[in-house]
Formats: structure tokens, C-alpha cells, sequence
């Protein structure tokens, strides 16, 4: 009974020392006196390095400003906004990096090392390239829509996985950053007074952007290279939207590596025509799948040259090389190759029979 | 050994090690066969008197002198590197000899209640542990994950690095040579080879099953740029109601250290008295409180003066990385020769 009781005193004892502030943890996350942000937008500073803003509070039910810091190093510009809002603002929650496109094709490796040194953000942090100036957009729309970033976050979050637009996150980021490639692919998005849009996948070469895949380019990379769909896939020099397009494309890179085969089956149906046509014939339809075809397949080669050029390879063909029981190219040698690789792209277009029209 | 798992594919890194792996645990049985020898011999349920009748009791003293070292050496690993992960994830800003102290406290409680209690303890330990590694399924189904991060599957250059991925994974496969020490408290001793070798095939499964799993989430090539791989894995999962899973993965992790941990203090004291002399006397509490003391103190020591994970040349992480192996490879060796020795004699 009485070693009962020196137990009991003894946790008494412990608790005490705890609560009464002589605790070892330093940090206080009283939720009345914290404020989790949601995202980082960093832009070009005036005077010095970064200009970052962020948009307080996330939460509570008060009324949302945006806060901006001429910081020269991120970490400062945490602290220089704790400096300026009364609530402690917690990076536990940020969920977007929005990048200026200026500060994107300078490198983003010092950026990024400081977000992946700290365990509180998560490695889902989605990575975005800003092209116009993100602050305005936010200060002309804040009136209209209240809960603008969280919006923002479920986009990102809704066309994670799926194809359609190019969403990345920091450790995809980093796993093809790292991987002997070095290209990683980030979403460029363009804001502008009254808009905030998708423009296309920006193109890495290490941690510098090189370009970014105008519209042809960047429905060839969803197709070829994300997740292989596109609900509608626009092409405009010949008239047509072909909708639900599934693409199953096969590459192959012969043993010298000096060729590059890609095949690429498409299937699909004729959403919108806007030209004149006769295709109800199956003879007409084969000649129409063959324009289609052929005019793909110009395109597509157009852009891997294009890459080929750039010298990156956003397609990840490099892992086509690699097989379980033969040696792997290095690095150097992979790109000299990849330089001078011949292409032979082929399309092979499925279109469902239309119905319900009219000839 | 667990904190070797958190760490095993910064070690390993290269797709072909899948092969060492098993490679290893094959060589791996090897040692438990032979310390199955030494569990189905009369010695071992005699524990202290079994092996004072075959080395002789200066020999066992010195044994116990030397078996100590090797204990403080595994001990102060698994603790500071758990501290270390503790650290990096939840308390950032926590002194660590607070933590120290704190896992220690449970540890002594855990071990005051007596050996059979505290092997006992570990069916809870398994229980609130095995089910992480079925967390992990997820990952590897991610879209960013092809088979290709597993190519190419036989090495093309093997270099000093190599060498050292491979001692890992014995060094890794280690721990069951301690179990020796615990044959009195064992009562099936007849099924040991079987029982140690599903228990060895288990672990082969576990290692193979993390490296693929962090090959296949890291990439070869990003692996060995992080240091803490399986948490970073961890950290990634999400659901829906918390966010921050592995803050109560690694604190639940915890059990498995604490019975690790405990074993090792209770081993400590009885070498402590061996090597005193004091073997046929009465346990205390006193001593064992103070032994813990001693724990504590020296283990807060090297916390200070040698646990430097920033450098990543961790001279204490290298010496247990050698002294598990030698320790795997040597002592079973050592029982199974002295027990041939004494047979024929």
C-alpha cells in the first residue's frame, strides 16, 4: 500500500513540474494566439531579394488582408510577418508555393532547400510558378471571394492525380530533380487583375524554368506524359475538339540509342466540328482520323525536338533506358545521346462513331 | 533492429542491395541455427551456472565486462537516434536530455517489475507496432512511382560503399544473439530453431519490404539525400481527420524502444553484478536504481559530447554499425564451438 502511494506522489510530482511552467517545451500553440497560413506567394523584392505575401487569417472570422515582407531570406520573412500580425502564424498548414516566373528561371534550389530543412511543412506542398503579379490579384479579388486561397488549394488538390493540368508537389519535385533527368515539371499559372489561370506546364532544367509548353505542347504532355487524359482536347488549326481522349502510349528506344520510337494510341470521341464535313462515310472518317493523325504527329515531333534542344526531359524517356539487367547510361552520356536521338513519333486515332447529327 | 530500420535505405540506396538483403538473411540463419544449439543444450536453462560451467567464472566475469560495453553501446544508438527523430519531427525545440530522461523513467518502471514482466511486455510492443508497416502499402501505388526506380538490379560497379551497405544489413540482422541471456526465462526450448526462424524470415520480409517501398517513393538517386527516409515516408501519409500521422506513429514507435530498452537495463545490472561478484546475492532495488543512474548519466554524456547527426560522420552510429555485427557473427560462433568443445571432452 505505501509503494502505492509514493507511485501516485511521484506522477503529482512530475505533472506539477510540467504544468507549472518550468516545462521543456518552449513553443506555446494556444489556438487563440496562433494562425496557420496557407500559402507563400514569393515575388521579386524591390530592394531586396524576395517580396513575400501571404493572406491572414485562414481561419477565424475577421477580415482578410494580405501581408506583405521585403525579406532577403524566407525564414526572415516568417518572422517579418509575426512582426506585423498579432497571432503567431504557424507554417503547419501551408499547402501552396507560388513562385514568380523572374524568380523561377534564376533557380529555385535555395527556396526549396530552406521549405524541405523544415519538418512542420508537409512534403505535399504543391509547387506553382506565377507568371503577373500575384499581390494585385489577390488585393483587386478579395472583396469579391472571401476564401480565395482555400478555393485556390482545392483546385490543386482536385486535379492531383487525375491528368488534365500538371500538378506537382515539393517531394515529386525533388524526385525528379534529383533523378540523373534533372527535369522537373512545375504548373505555370498567369495572374492578372481579374484572373488567376492555368497556363501551362513550365519546364525545368535543374532548378531553373527554361520554358513553358504553350497550348499544343501541353495537351501532348498530358497525353504523353501525365497520366495519359484529356477531357477535351482542342486542336485549332483543324477545327475540332475531340473530347474524353485516353491516350496508351508505348516508347521504345532502340539498343544503340539512337532512335526513339513512340507510339501512341489514341481513343476518343468528336465533340465539336466548326468546319465543313463529311464524315459520316467510314471512308471520310478514316481520311479525317489520318489528318488528325499525321497532324499529331508533326506536332509531337516538334516539341520533343524542342526539348531536345533545351536539352531536358520532362517525359522522363530516360527510364526507357534502364532495365533490370543491363548496365545504365551515366548522366553526361544519356544527354549527349538524347541530343541527337532520331524520332519516329506514330498515332494511331480511335474516333467513336458519331451519332445524333445531321449531315 | 529498430533504429536501424528508420535508417537501413540511406545505407543501402542502390536497387541491388534487394539481393544482399537476401543474401544476408540466408547467412543470417546460419547464426540462428547455431544459437538454436545452445538453447536445446542443458546449459541454457541454467543461465548464469550454464555458463560459468563452460568458460569458467573469470572468463564469464570478463564475458560480462566486455558484454556491458556492447550494451551501452546499442543502447545509447537506439535511444539518442529515436531522441534524434523525436527531435526532428515533433519537438523541435525540446532540450534532449529531458527526453533522455523521460523514455528513461519509463524504462526503469518497466524493468523494476522484473525480467518475466518485461519480455512479456513486448507482445504489447509487437501489437502496437506491426501494423505501421501495412501504412506504408500506400505509397508505393503513388503515380510518381515506377518500376523503373527499382533498375537496374545487379550492381554494375561495387565500391567501398557497397561493402558497408552490406555489414549494415548484418549489423541489422543482429540482435538475436541477446537472446542468449534470456534462455532461463524461455520454457519451449525444444521448437527454438522454428519459432527463430520465422522470426528471421519476418525480418528479411520487413527490410525488403521498406527498401522497396522507399526505392520506389525516393527514387535511387533522392534516397540517400535524405537522412531519416522511412519517417519522411511516413510524414507523407495523410488522412483526413489528422493530419500529422506520424507524430503519433513515432510516438507509439515508442513501445518497441522501451522494451528494447528495458531488456538492455535489466541486462545491464545483472552483467554489473556478475562482474562485482554479486551474482548469488539478492537483487535490490537500490542497486538497480543506481545502475540506472549510471545509465542515464553516461548516456546524457554521449548525447553531448559525441551524438553529432549533423555531420553525418556519427563515430557512434559507425561503432555499433561494426560492434552488432561482430557481435551477431562472434558470439553465436563462441557458444556453438565451446558447446562442440565440451561435448566431446
Amino acid at each position: 500500500m505505501k509503494h502505492k502511494h509514493t507511485k501516485i506522489l511521484f506522477v503529482i510530482f512530475v505533472n506539477l513540474i510540467l504544468l507549472s511552467g518550468c516545462s521543456p517545451i518552449a513553443e506555446k500553440n494556444l489556438i487563440e494566439e496562433i494562425a496557420p497560413v496557407t500559402f507563400w506567394s514569393i515575388q521579386k523584392g524591390e530592394d531586396e531579394k524576395y517580396r513575400m505575401s501571404t493572406l491572414i487569417p485562414p481561419l477565424v472570422k475577421e477580415h482578410k488582408r494580405l501581408l506583405t515582407v521585403q525579406v532577403d531570406l524566407l525564414k526572415e520573412g516568417m518572422k517579418g510577418f509575426n512582426l506585423k500580425y498579432y497571432r503567431e502564424l504557424k507554417v503547419g498548414q501551408l499547402r501552396m508555393l507560388l513562385i514568380s516566373e523572374e524568380i523561377a528561371k534564376e533557380g529555385i534550389n535555395p527556396l526549396i532547400d530552406t521549405i524541405l530543412t523544415d519538418p512542420d511543412i508537409s512534403k505535399r506542398l504543391y509547387l506553382a510558378v506565377v507568371r503577373g503579379n500575384f499581390d494585385e490579384y489577390i488585393n483587386n479579388q478579395l472583396k469579391m471571394q472571401e476564401d480565395l486561397d482555400y478555393y485556390l488549394y482545392r483546385m490543386f488538390k482536385h486535379y492531383e492525380n487525375q491528368g488534365k493540368l500538371t500538378i506537382i508537389n515539393l517531394h515529386q519535385f525533388m524526385k525528379t530533380l534529383h533523378s540523373p533527368a534533372h527535369s522537373p515539371v512545375v504548373p505555370v499559372f498567369e495572374a492578372s487583375d481579374e484572373n488567376f489561370q492555368y497556363l501551362g506546364t513550365g519546364i525545368f532544367s535543374n532548378d531553373k524554368l527554361i520554358e513553358t509548353t504553350n497550348n499544343m505542347e501541353e495537351q501532348i504532355y498530358q497525353l504523353i506524359g501525365n497520366d495519359h487524359f484529356l477531357k477535351y482536347f482542342a486542336i485549332r488549326d483543324l477545327s475540332i475538339v475531340l473530347g474524353h481522349v485516353k491516350a496508351n502510349s508505348q516508347l521504345n528506344i532502340d539498343k544503340s540509342y539512337s532512335e526513339l520510337n513512340l507510339n501512341v494510341q489514341l481513343n476518343g470521341r468528336l465533340d465539336e466540328i466548326a468546319r465543313k464535313h463529311n464524315i459520316l462515310t467510314s471512308d471520310e472518317l478514316s481520311r479525317f482520323e489520318s489528318e488528325i493523325e499525321s497532324y499529331l504527329e508533326k506536332q509531337t515531333t516538334q516539341f520533343i525536338k524542342k526539348l531536345q534542344e533545351n536539352k531536358v526531359d520532362p517525359l522522363q524517356f530516360r527510364k526507357y533506358t534502364l532495365k533490370p539487367f543491363s548496365k545504365p547510361l551515366d548522366e553526361k552520356e544519356w544527354l549527349n545521346r538524347w541530343e541527337l536521338m532520331k524520332l519516329k513519333v506514330d498515332y494511331d486515332l480511335k474516333i467513336q462513331p458519331l451519332t445524333d447529327i445531321k449531315n | 533492429m529498430l533504429y536501424f530500420a528508420i535508417i537501413m535505405p540511406v545505407f543501402l540506396i542502390y536497387p541491388y542491395m534487394i539481393w544482399m538483403i537476401i543474401i544476408v538473411g540466408i547467412l543470417s540463419q546460419i547464426s540462428i541455427f547455431m544459437l538454436s544449439k545452445w538453447f536445446n543444450s542443458m546449459y541454457a536453462s541454467k543461465g548464469y551456472e550454464g555458463f560459468v560451467e563452460i568458460f569458467g567464472e573469470r572468463m564469464v566475469r570478463l564475458l560480462a565486462i566486455i558484454g556491458i560495453g556492447f550494451i551501452f553501446l546499442k543502447v545509447i544508438v537506439i535511444i539518442l537516434g529515436y531522441i534524434e527523430v523525436v527531435r526532428h519531427f515533433i519537438f523541435p525545440s525540446v532540450n534532449t536530455n529531458w527526453m533522455l530522461l523521460f523514455i528513461l523513467l519509463i524504462c526503469w518502471y518497466v524493468a523494476s517489475l522484473g525480467m518475466a514482466i518485461t519480455i512479456r511486455f513486448i507482445v504489447i510492443a509487437f501489437l502496437c507496432t506491426a501494423w505501421m508497416l501495412l501504412l506504408l502499402l500506400k505509397l508505393p501505388f503513388h503515380s510518381f512511382a515506377s518500376i523503373h526506380d527499382l533498375f537496374p538490379l545487379i550492381p554494375y560497379e561495387w565500391t567501398m560503399k557497397s561493402w558497408k551497405g552490406v555489414l549494415f544489413i548484418w549489423s541489422a540482422f543482429s540482435g538475436p544473439e541477446y537472446l542468449v541471456l534470456l534462455a532461463p526465462w524461455f520454457n519451449k526450448r525444444e521448437k527454438i530453431l522454428k519459432y527463430m526462424t520465422i522470426g528471421n524470415a519476418f525480418t528479411i520480409f520487413e527490410y525488403l519490404f521498406i527498401f522497396i517501398a522507399s526505392l520506389l517513393f525516393f527514387g535511387s538517386h533522392y534516397l540517400g539525400e535524405n537522412k531519416l527516409p522511412v519517417m519522411e515516408m511516413i510524414r507523407y501519409l495523410q488522412s483526413p481527420v489528422f493530419e500529422r500521422i506520424d507524430m503519433i506513429l513515432i510516438s507509439v514507435y515508442l513501445f518497441h524502444f522501451v522494451f528494447a530498452i528495458s531488456i538492455f537495463l535489466l541486462l545491464f545490472y545483472g552483467a554489473t553484478r556478475i562482474t562485482l561478484k554479486k551474482s548469488k546475492d539478492q537483487t535490490t532495488r537500490l542497486g538497480f536504481a543506481l545502475s540506472c543512474a549510471i545509465f542515464f548519466i553516461c548516456i546524457m554524456m554521449s548525447n553531448e559530447l559525441l551524438w553529432k547527426k549533423a555531420t553525418n560522420q556519427n563515430i557512434l552510429l559507425e561503432l555499433e554499425i561494426w560492434a552488432g555485427a561482430l557481435t551477431y557473427l562472434f558470439v553465436p560462433l563462441l557458444l556453438f564451438i565451446s558447446l562442440k568443445r565440451k561435448g566431446r571432452s
